[in-house]
């Protein structure tokens, strides 16, 4: 799984070129010590301790209502094949992948499209300015806060929307019934995300020498075409790293179908994998069943992250330091 | 900025590295309590206005000072203490615990025994309430703080244009559902509410159902038995007659419907009034309180809807002290005042009609309000709780999320099997004895 | 150049998209409470300054201070953050050592995890410290953030050259030294980038919190308006001071954006930040 130390290094090299005395040779690793502890205490302790209760159960005995009638014992694995086997395990896991299907291609073609038109600068720089501002005005509203604006604005008889084609004499379809729910959750991802990703990408476009593409220009060729055969693949690397963090952001979506929930008949507590955890933690008390789901997520996780850079070709990571 | 840390940086990769279960248990012996100490408690309490409350406690005891934590509500509050038991540090002294979470808890071995020093206020409370907080054992896990009998609430206009009386019967009701759908089809009677495990509890518990029971030294469940089918098929048929609704209530939707009169009945509990005072503005004075629509009007019946107690937790270092306080809060004349005037609770305690006379303002016309709840409360029908309510109660959340949306009956009886199966499921995973 | 008509409307399509709710909420906050659900979504009332008041007024001002909470906790909790996130992207980037590679992918891993799972185990073991309930409890997680540290690592690539570490190490100057007279100022743009990354992480946590604290005088603005909104059966939403405090709780990070405008801009791939 390494992805940095395999290949040779270029512009680091310097430093370490030297033959380093053995003070020295601590130097990095007394900088890193304080994140490392840290990282140590908050994720590392943390993550090791979910994988040791994951193997752990509470054991009652009869009633269980005496007051020693409750001790932990090992589990084996029976977390594991208990949360596997739940009925409602795969729907969620199949749910979230569709789920990923429609809200990353939206979320990213949306900032790679305005992206592009703010970089292209064919609008009047006030507006661009606004635009670029509005649109990354999701960013400050948490995930919590913007799933109830939207709730509000769902609801047949509390939304404009359906109040407008009402008027208009059109039936609104209900968002937030079992055919639109998915579409419903994916909007208020896709609200939230566009903007920090569109950031993201109108900076490496920004890097672009524009040298690149005068000439293409000169030459009468479009800003589209511009736009495809120059720019794109030139942010390509960018576009692979908001890939990922939106896959990875996706797999673990929680707080927005978790506040819409209580607003509809069609979002269930396994509506998502991290959903049942939350159940299986927060709802049942039952720690050891969340902790074997997580360990599940948290390995998918990693290897469909890693996976995927690994067949992109690391391309987005060797680009960094060089 | 990094220096300053160290040490707490220290304190805390020696303990997490050493994971040893220093758990404190605290120093309980009951005679280092003596009444010059100076001792200071927290309580956990959802209810509004409780600092207030508690005031009066303060000022009259100078020696044990109470600081009330305003929680969530009941099952955050629940999750929290459940987590802080188990971490061994972290819980308040005193906590509200709902009464179908009492038996969760005392599993969890979370609550102290008061019996000695709360065992002699039996009497001031009725037998149900007290029932709840003893499990029928000796030991005593609380004292009851306010009920939720079961009450049933409409808007008296819209009854009198459609020229109906309020509900005697479960028939009745469905009848007058109909009605007033076909005379308005964008107004409904009530709704079925896949949201809210609580009410569905407490219209089985009328039916004459209870979910869970100890026969000799284990437990059994009989969540899918025949009077929960028979209120399950009943509100089943009603939602796919269409003539109720089967949207969640506490919505913004369920406001929305309230306020502008398309929801014009609510079949809740006896604190409904600050409910609908909250969500219904705009509807004050139109609203009346009757007693539950039965399914057997010979032998009237209700059952409960929220209602708590006030539970002193095991890991108090305090108890007896916490103990004197929740006696007091509950018990006491003085505080049955507060609570019911200031915290707008329904006080459980016998005593409590005498302190309310006066009808809650959003029914301010309605002179016999309390006089019907005092009814309601003397005929709810027993029910037991058992360890798991969560599991039931989130089970019931998503199976009958599906029945209602798909608006079938045979949905709604259906589901009862998946709640059975997976209350029964869990139990047995955790160890626990159960019958059948 | 030109100005285009269809880049110009999808533009603003776009910002009308992504203001349309922010805009709603600034209708909404304005409604008394029995406006919000009788008068049409987009109709604004007069009740603004009554409902800030109500606001204020709740518990004795208690809303304000889960605003000076959230700010405590995301002010402090980033500017830690970030000083720990430059030392360890200053050591990933500029030295070689053995286990670099390693420590690289673990702290990329921590990325991916996700805040549910963390916040059970953590609440366990900071229970075991008798650190639950208090400022600490959220403070000391959010010292340390994998993002952080791979952004910094990105920016000290990109933005310390190699030759000036080494001229800084022939005048002498001890290693601490060169990180905090050259190394910081060098890497400061793309810090305050990782500030305000963290800031807005901490400021919209929801999970952490809520599990760490039981008292409410320590909540943050997010876990304070989750307890508005869910009162339990017996008592009402109340939806008219959610809503509002939603509102006010976006004002300081709006205005953060508009001040700091020109340090939202982040490179994941390419590295360094372009100011």
């Amino acid at each position: 799984m390494t992805l940095t130390t395999t290949r040779p290094s270029s512009t680091a090299a310097p430093v370490a070129r030297k033959p380093a005395p053995s003070r020295r040779a601590r130097v990095p690793y007394a900088f890193l010590a304080p994140g490392l502890l840290l990282f140590t205490l908050f994720l590392a302790a943390p993550i090791v301790y979910a994988g040791y209760l994951s193997l752990r159960k509470v054991k009652v005995s009869g009633l269980g209502l005496g007051s020693k009638s409750r001790t932990e014992v090992w589990a084996g694995l029976s977390n594991y094949t208990r949360s596997m086997t739940d009925p409602e395990w795969l729907p969620s896991v199949y749910r979230i992948l569709g789920y990923g299907l429609v809200v990353v291609p939206a979320m990213l073609g949306l900032a790679l499209l305005m992206a592009l038109l703010l970089d292209a600068g064919r609008t009047r720089p006030g507006f661009s300015g606004f635009a670029r501002i509005s649109i990354f005005l999701p960013y400050a509203v948490p995930a919590v806060v913007a799933s109830l604006l939207w709730g509000f604005l769902y609801l047949p008889r509390v939304s404009p929307f359906v109040y407008t084609l009402d008027k208009l004499g059109i039936h609104a379809p209900e968002l937030l019934s079992s055919s639109w729910v998915l579409y419903a959750v994916a909007n208020v991802a896709v609200w939230g995300g566009t903007g920090f990703n569109m950031i993201v990408l109108y900076t490496a476009l920004r890097a672009v020498p524009t040298s690149l593409y005068e000439s293409a220009r000169i030459d009468g060729a479009s800003e589209l075409a511009i736009a495809w055969r120059i720019k794109i693949p030139i942010v390509l690397p960018s576009l692979i790293m908001t890939f990922v963090f939106s896959m990875i952001a996706t797999l673990q979506v929680f707080a927005e179908p978790m506040t819409l929930k209580p607003l509809s008949n069609t979002i269930s507590f396994t509506w998502t994998p991290l959903m049942k955890v939350y159940r299986d933690a927060f709802v049942r008390n039952d720690i050891y069943a969340a902790a074997a789901t997580s360990v599940v997520i948290a390995v998918a996780t990693f290897v469909l992250s890693f996976g995927f850079l690994k067949l992109v070709g690391r391309r987005a990571f060797n680009q960094e330091e060089s | 900025m990094y220096k300053k840390l160290a040490p707490v940086l220290a304190t805390l990769t020696a303990a997490a590295l050493f994971t040893s279960a220093c758990s404190s248990s605290g120093d309980k012996s009951d005679d280092a309590a003596t009444s010059t100490e100076k001792v200071a408690l927290t309580y956990w309490s959802w209810a509004p206005n409780m600092d207030k409350v508690v005031e009066g406690w303060n000022s009259t005891h100078p020696n044990i000072q109470v600081t009330v934590n305003k929680q969530d509500g009941g099952d955050p509050a629940v999750t929290k203490l459940l987590t802080a038991i188990k971490a061994g540090s972290g819980a308040p002294d005193v906590m509200q615990a709902e009464y179908q979470k009492i038996p969760t808890l005392v599993s969890a071995d979370a609550l102290a025994d008061i019996g000695k020093e709360a065992g002699s206020l039996k009497d001031k409370f009725p037998a149900a309430a007290w029932n709840a907080v003893t499990l029928g054992s000796e030991a005593v896990y609380g004292v009851p703080q306010d009920s939720g009998p079961l009450m049933f609430f409409y808007r008296s206009d819209i009854f009198e244009k459609n020229k109906l009386q309020a509900p005697k019967t479960w028939d009745d009701y469905a009848a007058a559902a109909a009605t007033i759908h076909k005379a308005n089809p964008k107004q409904y009677l009530g709704t079925f509410s896949a949201s809210d495990a609580g009410l569905f509890a407490g219209l089985a518990q009328q039916a004459g159902a209870s979910w869970w029971g100890v026969n000799g030294d284990s437990w059994t469940v009989n969540i899918n038995d025949a009077a929960t089918q028979k209120v399950a098929g009943y509100w089943g048929g009603l939602v796919e007659k269409g003539v109720i609704d089967n949207k969640p209530m506490y919505t913004p939707e369920w406001n929305a419907a309230l306020n502008d009169g398309t929801q014009v009945g609510w079949v809740s509990a006896v604190w409904a009034p600050g409910v609908l005072e909250g969500s219904a503005k705009d509807t004050k004075g139109k609203w009346k309180a009757a007693a539950m629509p039965q399914w057997d009007a010979a032998g009237p019946a209700t059952g409960n809807w929220g209602g708590s107690a006030t539970s002193v937790t095991s890991q108090s270092k305090h108890p007896k002290q916490a103990a004197e306080f929740v006696a007091w809060l509950n018990s006491d004349p003085a505080a049955l005042k507060l609570l019911a005037g200031t915290a707008n609770v329904y006080p459980a305690a016998n005593d409590a009609t005498s302190v309310l006379t006066t009808p809650p303002a959003f029914f301010a016309d309605q002179a016999d309000f309390y006089t019907i709840a005092a009814e309601a409360a003397k005929v709810t029908k027993p029910f037991t709780y058992g360890p798991n309510v969560n599991v039931a109660y989130s089970a019931f959340n998503d199976a009958f999320g599906k029945a209602a949306e798909s608006k079938k009956a045979a949905a709604f009886t259906e589901s009862l099997v998946t709640m059975q199966k997976a209350t029964v499921d869990d139990m047995k995973n955790s160890g626990f004895t159960v019958a059948g | 150049m030109r100005t285009s008509k269809t880049a110009t409307t999808l533009l603003l399509l776009g910002a009308a998209y992504c203001l349309f709710p922010v805009i709603w909420v600034l209708i909404a906050s304005s409604k008394s409470s029995g406006e919000l659900f009788s008068t049409f979504t987009l109709a604004p009332s007069t009740h603004l300054f009554d409902n800030l008041a109500d606001l204020s007024g709740y518990r004795d001002g208690l809303y304000w201070r889960w605003m000076a909470n959230t700010a405590l906790y995301a002010g402090v909790g980033a500017a830690v953050s970030t000083f720990i996130s430059a030392m360890s992207g200053y050591a990933l980037a500029k030295f070689e050592f053995p286990g670099k590679g390693f420590v690289f992918n673990v702290i990329l891993a921590g990325v991916l995890v996700p805040g549910v799972i963390l916040a059970i185990p953590q609440y366990l073991l900071l229970a075991k410290v008798g650190l639950t309930n208090t400022y600490w409890a959220v403070l000391l997680p959010s010292f340390i953030s994998p993002y952080g540290i791979y952004l910094a690592r990105i920016f000290a690539a990109a933005a310390v050259p190699g030759e000036i570490l080494e001229a800084s190490r022939i005048d002498g100057a001890g290693d601490w030294r060169t990180f905090a007279r050259v190394v910081l100022p060098m890497m400061r743009t793309g810090l305050v980038t990782v500030f305000l990354f963290q800031f807005v992480a901490i400021w919209n946590n929801f999970m952490l919190p809520y599990i760490m604290l039981g008292n409410d005088k320590l909540y943050p603005l997010t876990v304070g308006l989750n307890g508005l909104l869910n009162q339990g059966a017996s008592q009402p939403s109340m939806y008219t001071a959610v809503v509002t405090g939603a509102l006010v709780s976006i004002i300081p990070l709006i205005a953060l954006f508009l001040t700091l405008q020109r340090y939202w801009q982040v490179d994941l791939a390419a590295g360094g930040v372009k100011a």
